[in-house]
């Protein structure tokens, strides 16, 4: 007794240091040296920059100054928090409606809307936008077709035109999101309302869009982020009018080769509106939920023929104007292309062009997305498996680490990798390692989270059957963990890889002309005005982001809610 | 080999609350030892540390002498049969009960003896090559049971194995379990809520309550002679009376009067004079009299009235108001031509002395 009560400080700092080589720990700090190097690190470097007015001479924040007192400057912020806001507010008057007509009315091909929802949500929003731009460009086939008529159709550039594609190309969000928390609603609920006395509109406003809040503003706040920090469609549609991202990725190609302070200092603000966005979200989320799950879902109803057909009507023609610039780039890709104006006659023209070009760019594009995918699913796998299975400080830390890269914008985590590892002993810049590490790390918290659920659901009994049993924490996690996440792991994998595969904002500022990917040859091509090589190209895209869905919907029996 | 465990001070603390208080037992080579108590108790916390999937905040766990304080749960050699099966669902029948062999690297010849043995054991060898998900649970269990033992564990550990099970297959695997166990012989630790179970399997039962061990013996007399209220109230059917000690009598015993003025004796040396206690009568123990007959001179007296009669066919039940708020139950065997009495007669009720149990009132129920 007396023996087991005093203690032994060697002893205890042996056993401490004898846990470190355990699994679990070495994972642990290999995790959070990886999750550092390629993200606080990165960013740690351009908040940096943006402060290194002082070692000039001049004061801490001469950057931030400069920036908020030139009008070219400070305009752009501006200009962002409009096309933004106003994307977010048009997405939810477009997709809530949507949602709540395809969820609750008995419309004709439900399940073709749903399809339509899902190619807008995964499509490349670059391409959307160069798409409107063959529609209703100066000469695009729309503009030429209603000008014989005399109608001058809006402008697709500027403001209202980029405002028009991030509502159409976010929209999804808020469909998915809505339909997604429509389901968690019991169909009690509304009867009651209705029993009440509340008419079908009256019933909406007051108890199902209350209780829809967190998948709203959810919603509204992912649109508002991917709206803010896209740098696609502004840098096709933008002409004179500037975003905060065209001005970073401007800033950044002038000071090739210098530090991109000013980049930097850009950088380092727009990652303040997109964490002060996710905090946001996290807080009303948090804030609004109910917490209800129905045990008996919202049910489909049998509306009135007029309701039906004009809600049908409207959903229609919502999803024919959203899958639109799909189907343009598709067809136009077999069209023979005359620079930038296409001809009616139909060929395989585009595709001949590209045959002899597009081997070293699929190539790198299956590469980097397949690396990237992978280590994604085996990182993502090992973490959610400590923030799940071993809470803790650090684990808590780690997980926090990880959900800050959901803040971190593509174009500002291209700037931080630059900055950090530009310079030898690294000189990554360029390489395919660089643009790896930045899909890597941009997609390492969905796995994370897809896997952290995954194992919410799985009993903790059955691993520590396996501990008891005699087998390792290694050799658990491989036998045991591994096996039974396996479906949440693959579908993972499949929707990391299409999200992946279509990255334009990072990659712009990473690549090098020999690791120049789909997207980067697809944006090469319209800005050259070569839109049928763009569109044959593009098709590709579209198909490579689509196949690997069609596996996840069909084979493994996931939905379309699966995407937010 | 098995082995004898050893259970020294153990105490477990989350936080401010205390999960285990400085509990300690020894457990004999080959026992079959049940922690009993209701939920919340600590004794699946008490399992899973002598499991070695939480380590104690202080104190010791022997297996056979030896303390295994630090090693880590997959070399400690117990085999644990969990409340919701945790059979693997990936692999088959065969494969999960072949897999702490496989992790102990044992060779093809022996896995494939082991595993066929064990299977005959719990009579499954017909679905050797089936996945879990096409057994019944019982067959679960036995599976998880099998897996459990051909590792040849030093200590068998069962959390509650049988609760998610219908009644029938229970009552049916509560027999298997326990004559697999004296086979085989293994030293086993039992956690079930079940006192039933418990007084049915077990050589001996530990009752605990708030982290404690209440009282520990063998299972007919933690029923006969429950040691504390809490005991006394949580095991089988009990009359827990308010009263005060008068005295006692020639014979050594002493005198209560219980609130609302019924008085008996007790064979209880412990209690001193005066105070106030807590008395347990089981509800068969009492003896119905005509109350016309009161006994003679100074002889302690117990009546009520009959409130309810419960007629449950093997027994009889009477609810009687002794005057107190909470009435007296008192079971009768159901015979043949047994005098039944009628609601509202009065009764003379008698206890043999050696029936009445004596508690402090501050010890809590």
């Amino acid at each position: 007794m007396s023996t087991a009560t005093r203690r032994d400080p060697t002893g205890r700092l042996g056993a401490a240091l004898g846990h470190l080589f355990d699994f679990w720990p070495m994972v642990t700090v290999a995790a959070l040296v990886v999750t550092t190097a390629l993200l606080l690190l990165p960013v740690y470097n351009i908040v940096g920059l943006s402060f290194s007015g002082a070692e000039a001479g001049r004061s801490l924040f001469d950057n931030y100054a400069m920036f908020f007192s030139e009008p070219y400057y400070y305009r752009s912020l501006i200009n962002s928090f409009i096309v933004s806001i106003s994307a977010t507010i048009l997405a939810l008057l477009v997709g809530i409606p949507a949602a709540y007509f395809v969820s609750r009315y008995n419309l004709w091909a439900r399940s073709l809307i749903k399809t339509v929802v899902v190619l807008t949500f995964v499509s490349p929003p670059f391409i959307g936008s160069y798409s409107w731009v063959i529609l209703l460009g100066r000469s695009g086939v729309l503009t030429r077709f209603f000008a014989e008529f005399g109608i001058a159709l809006p402008s697709i550039y500027g403001a209202p035109g980029i405002i028009f594609v991030f509502t159409l190309q976010y929209f999804p969000f808020v469909f998915l999101l809505v339909s997604s928390g429509l389901k968690s609603i019991d169909q009690s609920v509304e009867d009651a309302a209705r029993n009440l006395g509340s008419g079908e509109f009256a019933t909406f406003v007051k108890v199902i869009a209350p209780l829809l809040l967190p998948s709203i503003t959810t919603a509204g706040l992912l649109v508002f982020v991917a709206a803010f920090t896209d740098l696609g469609t502004p840098l096709i549609l933008g002409e004179k009018f500037r975003v905060l991202p065209l001005l970073i990725y401007g800033e950044f190609v002038n000071d090739f080769g210098g530090e991109p302070v000013l980049a930097s200092t850009l950088s380092v603000l727009l990652l303040a509106v997109t964490t002060a966005a996710l905090l946001l979200q996290r807080w009303l989320s948090a804030r609004f939920s109910h917490a209800t799950t129905a045990i008996r879902p919202l049910t489909l109803q049998e509306p009135r023929p007029l309701k039906r057909i004009l809600a049908a009507s409207y959903v229609y023609l919502l999803m024919a104007i959203a899958v639109l610039p799909l189907a343009n780039i598709v067809i136009s890709s077999f069209l023979k292309a005359n620079g930038p104006v296409l001809t009616a006659e139909l060929s395989l023209d585009n595709y001949r062009r590209i045959a002899g070009t597009v081997s070293r760019p699929l190539w790198n594009t299956i590469l980097f997305t397949s690396t990237a995918t992978l280590a994604c699913a085996v990182a993502g796998t090992l973490i959610a498996y400590i923030i799940v299975r071993r809470p803790g400080r650090i684990s808590a830390l780690l997980d926090t680490i990880v959900m800050f890269s959901y803040a971190v914008p593509g174009i500002v985590l291209g700037v931080g990798l630059v900055v950090t590892y530009h310079y030898p002993p690294f000189a990554l810049t360029g390489t395919a390692l660089i643009l790896i590490m930045a899909y890597f790390i941009r997609r390492l918290p969905f796995s994370v989270r897809a896997s952290v659920s995954a194992l919410q659901q799985l009993s903790r009994d059955t691993e520590e059957a396996s501990v008891n049993l005699g087998a390792g924490p290694a050799a658990t996690f491989a036998r045991v963990t591994v096996p039974l996440l396996s479906m949440a792991i693959l579908s993972g994998v499949l929707l990391t890889w299409s999200n992946t595969i279509r990255e334009l904002s990072a990659t712009l500022i990473l690549q090098s002309g020999s690791t120049a990917t789909v997207s980067i040859e697809i944006f090469n091509e319209v800005v050259n005005g070569n839109f049928g090589v763009a569109s044959a190209l593009g098709s590709i895209l579209i198909l490579l982001t689509f196949l690997p869905l069609i596996l996840l919907f069909t084979l493994m029996g996931k939905n379309e809610e699966a995407l937010v | 080999m098995t082995t004898s465990v050893t259970i020294d001070s153990v105490t477990k603390r989350f936080g401010d609350t205390t999960a285990v208080d400085a509990v300690s037992f020894d457990i004999a080579k080959g026992e079959f030892f049940t922690l009993l108590g209701s939920s919340g108790c600590g004794k699946t916390t008490l399992l899973r540390m002598i499991a070695g999937f939480m380590r104690q905040t202080s104190g010791h766990i022997r297996f056979g002498g030896k303390v295994i304080d630090s090693v880590p749960p997959h070399q400690r050699n117990t085999g644990m049969v969990f409340q919701n099966y945790a059979i693997f669902p990936h692999l088959t029948v065969f494969d999960n009960i072949a897999y702490g062999l496989r992790a102990r690297r044992r060779g093809k010849a022996e896995i494939e003896r082991e595993v066929r043995r064990m299977l005959d054991l719990v009579r499954l060898g017909h679905l050797a090559h089936r996945r879990p998900r096409e057994l019944s649970g019982g067959q679960q269990q036995r599976v998880v049971l099998a897996r459990a033992m051909v590792i040849q564990p030093d200590v068998l550990l069962m959390d509650e194995p049988l609760s998610n099970l219908d009644t029938e297959m229970r009552m049916h695997l509560r027999s298997e379990i326990r004559s697999l166990q004296r086979q085989v012989g293994v030293t086993t630790i039992y956690v079930t809520h079940d006192q039933e179970e418990a007084l049915l399997m077990s050589d001996r039962i530990a009752v605990m309550s708030r982290g404690r061990v209440e009282q520990l013996d063998v299972p007919h007399r933690i029923y006969a002679e429950p040691r504390t209220l809490f005991v006394a109230g949580f095991i089988g059917e009990n009359n827990l009376l308010p009263g005060a000690v008068l005295g006692r009598a020639a014979d050594g015993s002493a005198i209560i009067e219980l609130a609302g003025g019924g008085r008996l004796r007790a064979a209880s040396a412990a209690a001193e004079d005066g105070r106030a206690c807590i008395v347990s009568i089981r509800p068969q123990d009492i003896d119905i009299g005509d109350a016309a007959r009161l006994p003679a001179g100074d002889e302690p007296a117990l009546g009520g009235t009959v409130d309810d009669i419960q007629f449950l066919g093997g027994a009889v039940k009477l609810v009687v108001d002794i005057g107190v708020d909470r009435p007296l139950t008192v079971s009768l065997p159901g015979r043949r031509d047994m005098a039944m009495p009628t609601i509202g007669s009065a009764l003379r009720l008698s206890v043999p002395a050696h029936a009445v149990r004596i508690f402090n009132p501050e010890a809590g129920a």
